[in-house]
């Protein structure tokens, strides 16, 4: 495993302490920090886990058509052009024209601009064409629209039409229902309830007896009879499917193996992203291998799911990467990264050799190749070098502390060598907690071009062998650099000889800013308080992972114990 | 702290522009090549700027931006087609801040800006890459395919897999920026 430093969002559990990090909710709780938001109102870190979203607009992936939303449902989430998926691999379909009749003289002479009538839809990743299955056009625009007519006629769109129409009415009495008592206050919520109410109805309609389906009956329900449920006041009537599933299809029928086989056959068919809803348009492709249209993306805000303030609002323009409103994380926390001075130096070394090489490689070492160089062993100390970024255009202070990793209390008898041993967590870190400055971002320090990077002489030194003798013992632990507004903190980790497994700890970092808005208890007349600039703490949970412990030879163990 | 990447210096020529390219790597019709500044060719690259449209005149077949590198091995073609009953190559124009892999063979029409194209993927004839895309490795996009801004694609043939985050902008163009500057030469007489 690589290192890295992942942040905390404690929105999955009810105590702003993360789970500490062997366990598997640990991954769960933490999120590299380019993927996290900030809400200034709550003064909190959010994550795509707890943001509620919205959609401000939809577009197709393909032809980059923004689509008005008015129009969105009437196509069916999908692209209403020229747009159209391969039934066999999804790779996007080209519209071709025939083949150009021949002059006569053995040279080809193109009518039109456009090519010969009938066109076809190709796919030029696995050769699939429409003609195959009887799909050609008279022109080569509007494909959607020559479609449309056996699209609708299509059996499996057919019976969604019936579907919708027979939960229409329910669908209307739930949200009206929903409307008048949900809390009004709350968009996302009143959301919630809205489609939980729709959810429920559909589950109750697909528990509900199916003719020639097998009856499904959970413990729950065997007991309870057809009165019963008829006084439910979302019942409504039974669903007559269109047509007799057992005459319709030879799949359904049979069981066991044929149905597995299709189920199977379904599921590697349904790799596009909208496979829910696109079900029946599977079913319907997989017996007519119709060319499937295009299913919408859609450009998402999302809102701080506390105090529903906007944390992402993205420019209208479909293809647009900028965003009327962005609060990440990223503009508010220091960025921290970790590095092993010993892989480091290791990466640089076995890049310069490779450089030296005449025909050797210039590039950097492949995630595995650093791996084996720069494996931790059981047993051996390392150093390790935290650099903090400061994204304010204040200067922050800020305090580290590792978490305890056994936080359980020692019981007060039986105290045991070998129990102790064994509580004993597997590695030690040694960070001071001391707290220091980061100094403010500027915009002249973005990128020094000719800023040399780290140790540069050092390693140079090393590689041409003028340094044979182990340095001389430099300071590991504690401030070792500052620069612009980077400041590089030294810790140390020290491997037990029995270690194993990833050396991973939870971090809790707080820094202190200088806050414009005036503390609530602060006097706003009084001048001699506010010639003290305001300053505020936040703090949060970092998890560091060093990489894996590579455990040492038996032999070697026995020998050194 | 990130590990120096050091290259030859006997190897690598670099522009008043800061533009790196490996003695190693084949320039075809270097006229009709542009290079933003800062861009690095590595070696074993193969760029293809004579294959250019048959009217005569000085016309640019592959232009780069800045921040860009163009991995070892790889393959930048210009996209061709007969109209008309015509052949023809068109230009390719690819944005700053982008980074193909090793080993990648490329014939796209347009590549945006921030745009991450990983190890021995094949991006097709006018394949459109739109701003901070992301191809992952050994992807085949077929030709055609349009990629739209802020989404990975992966797989044979190239579907979507998932949106990229919001500051998908600001990493990559830091990544790239750190990788230049780590991109160091190492004097062989020292
Ligand atoms: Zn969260
Ligand atoms: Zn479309
Ligand atoms: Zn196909
Ligand atoms: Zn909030």
């Amino acid at each position: 495993m690589a290192s890295s430093v992942l942040y905390h969002c404690p929105c999955l559990s009810t105590s702003p302490i993360p789970p500490p990090p062997h366990l598997p909710s640990s991954s769960h709780s933490f999120h590299p920090l380019h993927t996290l938001f900030f809400c200034e109102e709550c003064d909190a870190v959010r994550c795509n886990r707890c943001v509620s979203v919205e959609v401000s607009g939809y577009y197709c992936p393909n032809c980059l058509f923004e689509v008005p939303s008015a129009s969105v449902r009437a196509e069916k989430n999908r692209c209403a052009r020229n747009c159209f998926m391969c039934p066999n691999c999804r790779n996007t379909l080209s519209v071709v024209p025939s083949d150009p009749p021949d002059a006569g003289d053995g040279r080809i002479v193109p009518i039109s601009t456009v090519g010969e009538p009938p066109f076809f839809l190709y796919c030029s990743h696995c050769r699939w064409d429409s003609a195959e299955v009887g799909i050609t056009f008279e022109k080569p625009t509007g494909l959607a629209a020559q479609l449309q007519k056996s699209e609708d006629s299509a059996p499996d769109s057919l019976e969604f039409e019936r579907l919708k129409e027979h939960f229409e009415p329910l669908i209307r009495a739930s949200s009206l229902s929903s409307s008048s008592s949900a809390v009004p206050s709350s968009a996302a919520h009143s959301h919630h309830l809205h489609s939980t109410s729709i959810t429920a109805a559909a589950s109750a309609a697909l528990a509900r007896d199916i003719p020639g389906v097998g009856k499904y009956n959970p413990l729950t329900r065997s007991g309870r009879g057809n009165k019963d449920r008829s006084a439910n006041k979302d019942e409504m009537p039974d669903y007559k499917s269109r047509m007799d599933i057992i005459t319709a299809s030879k799949h359904g029928s049979g069981g066991g193996v044929t149905d597995i086989e299709f189920m199977s056959h379904l599921e590697k068919r349904s790799r596009c992203r909208y496979s829910r809803t696109a079900v029946g348009l599977q079913l319907g492709s997989i017996i007519t291998e119709q060319p499937l249209r295009i299913p919408l993306h859609s450009k998402r805000s999302k809102r701080c799911p506390a105090c529903t303030h906007i944390l992402i609002k993205p420019e209208q323009k479909a293809q647009s990467v900028r965003y009327k409103i962005k609060l990440v994380a990223a503009n508010y926390l220091p960025a921290i990264t970790i590095a092993l001075p010993h892989q480091v130096e290791k990466f640089g070394h076995a890049s310069a050799e490779a450089a030296k090489r005449p025909y050797g490689k210039a590039a950097a070492p492949t995630e595995e190749e650093k791996e084996a160089m720069g494996g931790l062993v059981a047993g051996e100390t390392y150093p390790f070098h935290l650099s903090l970024t400061n994204p304010l255009y204040d200067p922050i202070q800020v305090k580290l502390s590792v978490q305890r990793m056994h936080v359980a209390a020692p019981s007060s008898s039986d105290h045991s060598a070998a129990q102790e041993k064994a509580r004993r967590p597997p590695f030690v870190v040694s960070l001071s907690t001391t707290p220091f400055s980061v100094a403010a971002f500027a915009e002249a320090w973005e990128y020094d071009d000719d800023d040399d990077i780290l140790d540069d002489d050092e390693l140079e030194a090393r590689l041409s062998g003028r340094e044979k003798e182990p340095k001389t013992k430099t300071k590991t632990v504690g401030v070792l650099e500052k620069r612009a507004n980077v400041t590089i903190v030294g810790g140390e980790v020290m491997l037990r000889k029995e270690a194993r497994g990833n050396v991973k700890f939870n971090m809790l970092v707080s820094y202190t800013y200088r806050s414009d808005d005036p503390s609530p208890e602060g006097n706003i007349g009084s001048p001699s308080k506010s010639k003290v600039p305001e300053t505020k703490t936040f703090a949060f949970y970092t998890v560091v992972e060093l990489g894996t412990i590579i455990p040492r030879e038996e032999s070697r163990i026995d020998i050194e114990s | 702290m990130e590990a120096p990447i050091y290259y030859s210096k006997s190897e690598f020529i670099e522009t008043d522009t800061g533009n790196k390219v490996s003695r190693r790597a084949t320039i075809a019709g270097p006229q009709n090549i542009i290079l933003g500044g800062k861009t690095i060719i590595s070696s074993g690259a193969i760029i293809r700027g004579d294959l250019r449209q048959s009217r005569p005149g000085h016309a640019v077949v592959i232009s780069l931006g800045r921040y860009c590198v163009v991995g070892e091995g790889c393959v930048m073609r210009p996209p061709y087609k007969t109209y008309r009953g015509t052949f023809n190559y068109y230009p390719m124009k690819i944005g700053d801040h982008v980074h193909v892999g090793a080993g990648s063979v490329v014939e796209a029409a347009t590549i945006g800006n921030h745009v991450e194209i990983g190890k021995n993927c094949i991006i097709g004839k006018f394949v459109i890459i739109k701003d901070c895309a992301k191809i992952a490795d050994n992807s085949i996009v077929p030709p055609n395919t349009v990629i739209p801004a802020l989404s990975l694609f992966a797989g044979s043939p190239a579907s979507f897999a998932e949106d990229l985050p919001e500051s998908t902008q600001e990493l990559v163009e830091s990544q790239t920026k750190q990788f230049y500057q780590s991109f160091q030469p190492l004097d062989r007489d020292r």
